[in-house]
């Protein structure tokens, strides 16, 4: 379980203002959830994921992985970008096993490792070919399993498919689905788009900015059922997402900055 | 040719999905063949020119003239020595500056880039004699270091050890500051983000750096020995140009250039070697 308690930044910026990315924010990543945290642009959402990573210190509060306070990055958090950050110089095989590497396991354990994860994320057969030789949604995927291979206790989602053309989206959003199902890893998602966080999410962060703060909570269920049958269209159609949908949507747009775009 | 292009269709439907095609490989050679022809071409027209008298020999030698001085020079050497004595001396020089500037470019460049006292305590000297044209200081070195391969080593050196330098920094502070996030964040240690990440990011740039310190190196060689030596190619065409030998100046100028296409196809096959990803991602 992650604990996130009170979580404060602040810096100045290049003008010297200083800025308030995020404001006291609490809240807690049961085991087995995927909490998303959903928002315009500017909200604080990649700055409490950077939090969480530890790539950013806390101005204040903390941040606690089953109750020990984490300082700095580890492998116990598996990261996943929006921007791929494969190495080009490595094999696929390589760039999903090289945390393990990092960790110091031999090759040969490896190399069936990263097998087991490219088969998880299916791109069984794609072991030696270089990243640049795969599709933006492959990369991705691959991003997954690298994520995946040094068996975090949660994986971290930067707007993961945000850069996805909307086909490959949805497909890698079943990927996703079906991962969290088979692992029971929990996850956290930074989205900003309001379908895909209540097609993911078990439980829902709404975000505003200036300061960065969690303005309202849900809970949700679509995900389960999206897991077992892999078919988005009917939840879509659900009377229930629907209405959720339209509140989330009323709630983001209320924000000053979301209406100022 | 629209009846061609029909014709095409018509097969093309014949087959009944689409295949995608292969690379076509005809841009390629189509470039190598172009530049082989203006390459003749260029040959021929120097042909015509001295084969019509259009130029006096002493400004213009005829190619075969060059071609027949080559061999004598080969053989029977000029200004003191053998064709085979002025290149070995003159790649030695370029070999050992190259190295100098490799050993310690590469090292101080990349500590530049990741650390502030190490840029700012050698960024200013760099900058500074960077700037400074090789053959003002050239006169220094030889009154510090004598005449003799100590002061050219040490010109050329300088030469190539700022890009090298720059080059390195350049490449790691080009690094995408995303990739470092995800070693870190799979618990590499900062010695294994250095090893794992930073350097190879890195190998790109350094690899044009050399590149660029060769061209440097090529320029400031010819330079350093038309002032003060007594073996190389610049030496050679300075004795030549001294008794207007045109032939023999002409000769030194085609194996310079011979050397430096030899160097610039050895760093290419070193790039698609070392950094066949580069340009990709």
């Amino acid at each position: 379980m992650l604990d996130i308690r009170n979580a404060t930044v602040r810096y100045a910026a290049a003008d010297g203002q200083e800025v308030h990315a995020l404001d006291r924010v609490s809240f807690t990543i049961p085991a087995r959830s995927i909490v998303v945290a959903l928002g315009a642009s500017g909200c604080g959402k990649s700055t409490l994921l950077n939090a969480i990573a530890g790539f950013l210190p806390l101005t204040d509060g903390k941040i606690l992985l089953d109750g020990q306070e984490i300082h700095g990055p580890g492998g116990d958090r598996g990261v996943v970008f929006q921007k791929d950050t494969l190495l080009p110089w490595s094999s696929v095989a390589d760039n999903v096993a090289l945390g393990l590497r990092y960790r110091g396991v031999p090759a040969r354990q490896r190399r069936e490792r990263a097998h087991e994860l490219l088969d998880l994320v299916g791109l069984s057969g794609f072991e030696d070919k270089s990243p640049y030789e795969l599709s933006g949604g492959m990369r991705q995927r691959v991003g997954i399993a690298r994520a995946l291979a040094t068996d975090p206790r949660i994986l971290l989602m930067d707007e993961p498919f945000g850069a996805l053309d909307s086909l490959t989206r949805e497909t890698m959003q079943q990927l996703l689905a079906s991962i969290w199902a088979s692992t029971g890893k929990q996850v956290f998602f930074i989205t900003h788009s309001i379908e895909e966080a209540l097609l993911l999410g078990t439980h829902i962060l709404v975000m505003s900015p200036r300061p960065g703060r969690i303005v309202a909570r849900y809970d949700a269920d679509f995900v389960r059922r999206f897991a077992e049958t892999g078919e988005a269209d009917d939840i879509l159609a659900d009377p229930a997402f629907i209405a959720l949908r339209s509140e989330l949507r009323a709630l983001i747009h209320a924000a000053p900055e979301a209406r100022a775009a | 040719m629209s009846l061609a292009l029909e014709t095409n269709e018509t097969l093309r439907d014949a087959d009944a999905p689409p295949r995608p095609q292969k690379p076509r490989r005809a841009p390629r050679t189509g470039t190598a063949v172009i530049s082989t022809v203006t390459l003749a071409a260029l040959i021929g027209l120097w042909f015509a020119a001295s084969q019509l008298g259009l130029v006096s020999p002493l400004f213009l030698p005829s190619p075969l003239e060059v071609l027949h001085q080559l061999q004598s020079i080969a053989i029977d050497g000029y200004a003191e020595g053998t064709l085979t004595d002025h290149v070995l001396a003159s790649a030695g020089r370029i070999g050992a500056a190259l190295a100098f500037g490799i050993v310690l470019g590469i090292p101080l460049g990349l500590a530049m880039g990741l650390n502030r006292w190490a840029k700012g305590i050698f960024g200013v000297p760099i900058d500074l004699y960077w700037g400074l044209p090789p053959l003002a200081y050239l006169p220094l070195l030889i009154i510090w270091l004598g005449i003799g391969e100590a002061s050219k080593i040490l010109l050329l050196s300088l030469a190539t050890f700022a890009p090298i330098c720059y080059a390195a920094q350049a490449g790691v502070r080009s690094v995408p500051v995303e990739r470092i996030n995800a070693a870190r964040s799979l618990g590499a240690t900062p010695l294994q983000v250095f090893f794992t990440i930073v350097f190879p990011s890195a190998l790109p740039e350094i690899l044009t750096g050399v590149r660029i310190a060769i061209g440097a190196s090529l320029s400031t060689l010819v330079a350093a020995e038309l002032i003060a030596a007594r073996s190389g190619l610049g030496y050679m065409i300075m004795s030549a140009a001294n008794f207007l030998a045109t032939d023999v100046v002409f000769v030194g100028l085609v194996v310079i250039a011979a050397f430096a296409f030899i160097l610039t196809t050895l760093m290419k096959w070193a790039e698609r070697r070392l950094v066949p990803w580069k340009g990709k991602i």
